[in-house]
């Protein structure tokens, strides 16, 4: 049923927006260690994949989002900064799935792939499984268009 | 009456048409609607939509006179083109005449008859403008009747279908919408039909909904048949692509060093790529 992304809003801005997000992170790690060399390469990936996906979580949805609000909170609990959310409209998130977990009523294929699915998605520890599912769909579309600006990217830099 | 020391106020002046605009009509036409005589409301949608229109008319152009006697028709030699952008304004209570008409469902089309029935003591000239307006409605009448029906009696149906059809239902089809505050969910047959096996099933909906549209989003899972191997799959995509993103980013901290990190012509070289 092709007409279910009306019901279930799953936007993603176009790549540009990505790309400038990641651009500008990306130079500003290089202004904040320039080319003193960090003592190992490992560093660098690993600042590089968070900077990757931080910037993914503020162009897909900023704080609207669950998911890229527990990817900000979590990258920013790392560096000790604390991340401005936007009250609004926040509504609260239960722990229903550890209620769930006692009652053997859902089924048990669907609950033991969103088990799975808790672990790997942002933010899922909190969700229903309903939920859960959106924010993978939403989750998923974002992650490719970011795989995909960084292959353009890598291609691009890449010596001829 | 306040509404002509309203219109008074705000609109001095009858000729610049541009002043048109920046009146706000919401308040004025509410009370205009809840004040219309009751005989007038058993009749069509003209009279709903004709009582409003030159009353306004009226007061727009001759702020003394009160609405009730509206209708010494001077204002019949305004020609039509300073009509236009009255025609052309789209009223802030929209859905107030439309939700009567909803009521009455009569469709405005069928208008065409009835308007120079009517207009004996109204604007010759005005059936146009108004015209042109009507038709621009019915396609958002029923659009709106069919919300305004859902939204005004989905908190009711909920308990009565399922009471009344569970029982005697043969079809096998159960509804499910995701945007009504209230789920219908349409009982099969030989099934239980308390609330809480009812809840489940609903939310059973849900998640096969959602379901479908990830299945739709990784690539090769329609082919698949069984809820188990599709939700593999999609667990398989995501940590596919979290490996990419680990994997790029390997490779861009290799190549970053060597470049001189200029934003324009990255963004350049991307854009050509692109």
């Amino acid at each position: 049923m092709a007409s279910a992304d009306k019901l279930i809003n799953t936007y993603v801005p176009e790549k540009d927006v990505f790309a400038l997000h990641f651009l500008q992170s990306l130079s500003n790690l290089r202004t904040q260690n320039p080319l003193n060399s960090p003592d190992k390469s490992i560093d660098r990936v690993r600042k590089i994949k968070k900077a990757a996906y931080v910037s993914m979580a503020r162009a897909a949805g900023g704080t609207s989002r669950l998911w890229s609000r527990a990817l900000l909170r979590r990258a920013a609990k790392d560096d000790n900064k604390s991340v401005r959310f936007s009250r609004r409209k926040r509504k609260v998130t239960w722990k229903i799935s550890s209620k769930r977990k006692r009652s053997n009523q859902r089924a048990p294929v669907v609950e033991e792939a969103a088990e799975r699915l808790r672990n790997l998605v942002p933010g899922g520890g909190g969700m229903e499984t309903s939920k859960l599912m959106e924010e993978t769909a939403h989750y998923i579309k974002c992650l490719s268009m970011q795989v995909k600006v960084m292959q353009c990217l890598v291609d691009g830099l890449s010596p001829k | 009456m306040d509404l002509t020391q309203g219109f008074r106020a705000r609109s001095g002046v009858v000729g610049p048409v541009a002043g048109l605009e920046s009146l706000n009509f919401s308040d004025e036409f509410r009370h205009l609607v809840t004040t219309m005589p009751p005989e007038t409301t058993g009749g069509s949608f003209t009279a709903l939509l004709e009582m409003p229109v030159t009353q306004a008319m009226e007061l727009l152009h001759f702020p003394d006179s009160s609405s009730s006697q509206a209708r010494t028709v001077t204002s019949g030699d305004i020609s039509p083109t300073t009509l236009h952008p009255f025609g052309a304004l789209t009223f802030p209570s929209n859905s107030l005449l439309l939700d009567r008409a909803a009521r009455f469902s009569v469709i405005a089309t069928e208008q065409n008859g009835n308007f120079s029935g009517e207009t004996a003591n109204s604007l010759p000239s005005n059936p146009g403008a108004n015209l042109d307006r009507v038709k621009a409605e019915p396609a958002e009448t029923d659009s709106m009747v069919e919300n305004q029906n859902q939204s005004y009696s989905s908190g009711k149906r909920k308990e009565r279908e399922k009471k009344v059809k569970s029982s005697t239902k043969k079809n096998k089809s159960s509804v499910e919408s995701d945007k009504l505050p209230y789920v219908h969910v349409r009982a099969r047959r030989g099934q239980a039909t308390d609330n809480h096996s009812l809840a489940e099933r609903a939310r059973r909906e849900k998640i096969n909904a959602r379901m479908k549209l990830l299945q739709e989003l990784v690539p090769g899972c329609d082919k698949i048949q069984g809820t188990a191997l599709v939700l593999d799959e999609i667990i398989n995509h995501v940590q596919t692509l979290q490996r990419q993103v680990e994997m790029l980013s390997m490779r861009l901290a290799a190549v970053n060093p060597r470049i001189d990190f200029n934003l324009d012509s990255i963004l350049a070289s991307e854009v050509s790529i692109n």
